[in-house]
């Protein structure tokens, strides 16, 4: 059951890989864009018990670390994910209005993407690795918060069915 | 209800962020094992990747246009007008490369002819009010240029000076239709006077009606007393048509010039003469021909159908 489980996911989330590396990330959207695989990542975890989200978030961080744009080191994303994936999905198991609500759901998701941003930032820049001007910087985060909050509404119902799909045990409302 | 978690999924996470750790560590040292990976996973995926870039450059390309309008707008700007500046840049520079080679054409023929010379750009050319036929030319008094003072260029003969002015002269050009010159044949030596016709053509009048003159014939400058109007041996033209005149007392020929009076850019004042005059030392080489390649087409006939003698088969 739990392979079966395993297989399934990892088909869906490399398929939501290749979509963001293949379609995403070449056409060049305003104020950097936004990532469907992590906002997918996320609103999974956040559908999660927070074992499975913390996972989760663990593999899809080693998917981000291997990708040709990473430049921080193979382990970055994984530890940043992981946390944030146990993060939220602690924070959304017990939280019944959380549960209830998508619309407070999609905001939770937007915020954790940005937190897992910055905590990438400040990683690389506590690493030595140069991360751009803060103008540069300020503009990407905001960027991408306010595009994920435009694009998790769309993402969370399809992560919804296919978790619900999968697993079986939880279901958004 | 808040779910806070058992000590198991604690442990997976700290479990989690160890590996993660390790992995950092592996990586910023060096570690063999994942640079690896990463290359075979970057050697996986790039394949997919060009495709897709082929795919959406278009659309990749929209999308950033639209976000960078206002920078793409200034570029275009600023692009536009360095291409404007480096047109101009390009047709200074061929105009420089031009009076190169012209100064470099009117050096050698007045070093061959031994000429003392003052070289100097055509400012203006056209007609003014005492000449049809003249141009100015940017020496003057300041370069000791004086009246009837012979002007050529790489060609040959362009004109004699006429007037001086502090830091200008005008030069009426040999096609003037006042504008004479003596001149001889190269090789035979013979003289005749060379009238301007205002045109790229000039009449040569030979002094001897028995002298025979034929086309091809160069003529160069007879050369005056003391170097002015005119010094020996410059280039003048070469004889185009001979009218049978046999009748008339002087024999007359149609002369086209060596010199483009047209394109003048640099030009040179002769200043002094030369100790020894050149004699046909100046004549200017003849053009080697280009041999045309001769195209041969072999024509094979096609074999004539012979008519069928066989007879038809009647029912």
């Amino acid at each position: 059951m739990y392979t079966r489980r395993g297989f399934y996911s990892t088909a869906i989330f490399a398929i939501v890989y290749l979509v963001q590396l293949m379609i995403i990330d070449q056409v060049h959207l305003p104020f950097g864009g936004f990532s469907v695989f992590l906002i997918f990542t996320l609103c999974w975890a956040a559908l999660s018990t927070p074992e499975i989200g913390a996972i989760v978030g663990f593999f899809a961080g080693l998917f981000t670390d291997f990708a040709p744009s990473s430049n921080g080191p193979v382990g970055q994303w994984a530890l940043i994910l992981a946390a944030i994936g146990f993060g939220i999905a602690f924070l959304r198991y017990g939280d019944d209005s959380l549960r209830s609500d998508p619309l407070s759901l999609v905001v939770f998701v937007a915020a954790a993407v940005v937190v897992a941003i910055v905590t990438y930032i400040l990683l690389n820049a506590l690493l030595g690795i140069d991360v751009g001007r803060v103008s540069q910087l300020a503009r990407t985060v905001i960027g991408n918060g306010l595009w994920s909050l435009a694009i998790a509404p769309f993402v969370l119902p399809i992560a919804s069915r296919l978790h619900r799909a999968i697993f079986e045990t939880r279901e958004f409302q | 209800m808040r779910y806070g978690g058992d000590n198991r999924s604690r442990l997976l996470l700290v479990t989690l962020i160890v590996t993660s750790l390790f992995l950092i560590t592996l990586d910023l040292r060096g570690v063999s094992l994942i640079t690896g990976l990463r290359h075979g996973t970057q050697s996986m995926l790039g394949p997919f990747q060009r495709a897709a870039s082929t795919a959406f450059s278009p659309v990749g390309s929209f999308f950033s246009d639209i976000a960078h309008l206002g920078r793409t707008r200034s570029e275009l700007k600023s692009l536009e007008a360095q291409n404007s500046q480096l047109r101009s840049t390009l047709i200074d520079r061929k105009n420089i490369e031009t009076q190169i080679k012209q100064l470099k054409s009117v050096l050698n023929l007045s070093g061959t002819g031994g000429y003392k010379i003052v070289s100097a750009k055509v400012i203006s050319q056209g007609t003014s009010a005492s000449f049809s036929q003249s141009i100015t030319i940017d020496v003057g008094a300041n370069a000791h240029v004086t009246r009837d003072m012979t002007v050529l260029c790489g060609d040959g003969l362009v004109g004699v000076v006429k007037e001086v002015y502090a830091s200008t002269a005008l030069v009426m050009l040999e096609s003037d239709p006042s504008f004479r010159v003596g001149v001889r044949i190269a090789g035979s030596q013979e003289i005749g006077i060379l009238s301007g016709q205002g045109t790229d053509r000039a009449i040569l009048q030979l002094l001897d009606s028995q002298t025979t003159v034929k086309v091809g014939d160069v003529l160069l400058s007879r050369g005056s007393e003391g170097g002015k109007p005119f010094v020996p041996g410059v280039p003048v033209g070469t004889v185009t048509s001979v009218p049978n005149s046999a009748g008339s007392v002087s024999q007359l020929a149609e002369v086209q010039f060596f010199t483009h009076l047209h394109s003048l850019g640099i030009v040179a004042v002769v200043v002094s003469p030369p100790i020894t005059d050149p004699r046909d030392a100046l004549v200017p080489a003849k053009p080697i021909p280009t041999p045309v390649p001769t195209v041969t087409i072999y024509v094979t006939p096609t074999p004539t159908p012979i008519p069928s003698t066989t007879p038809t088969a009647k029912k």
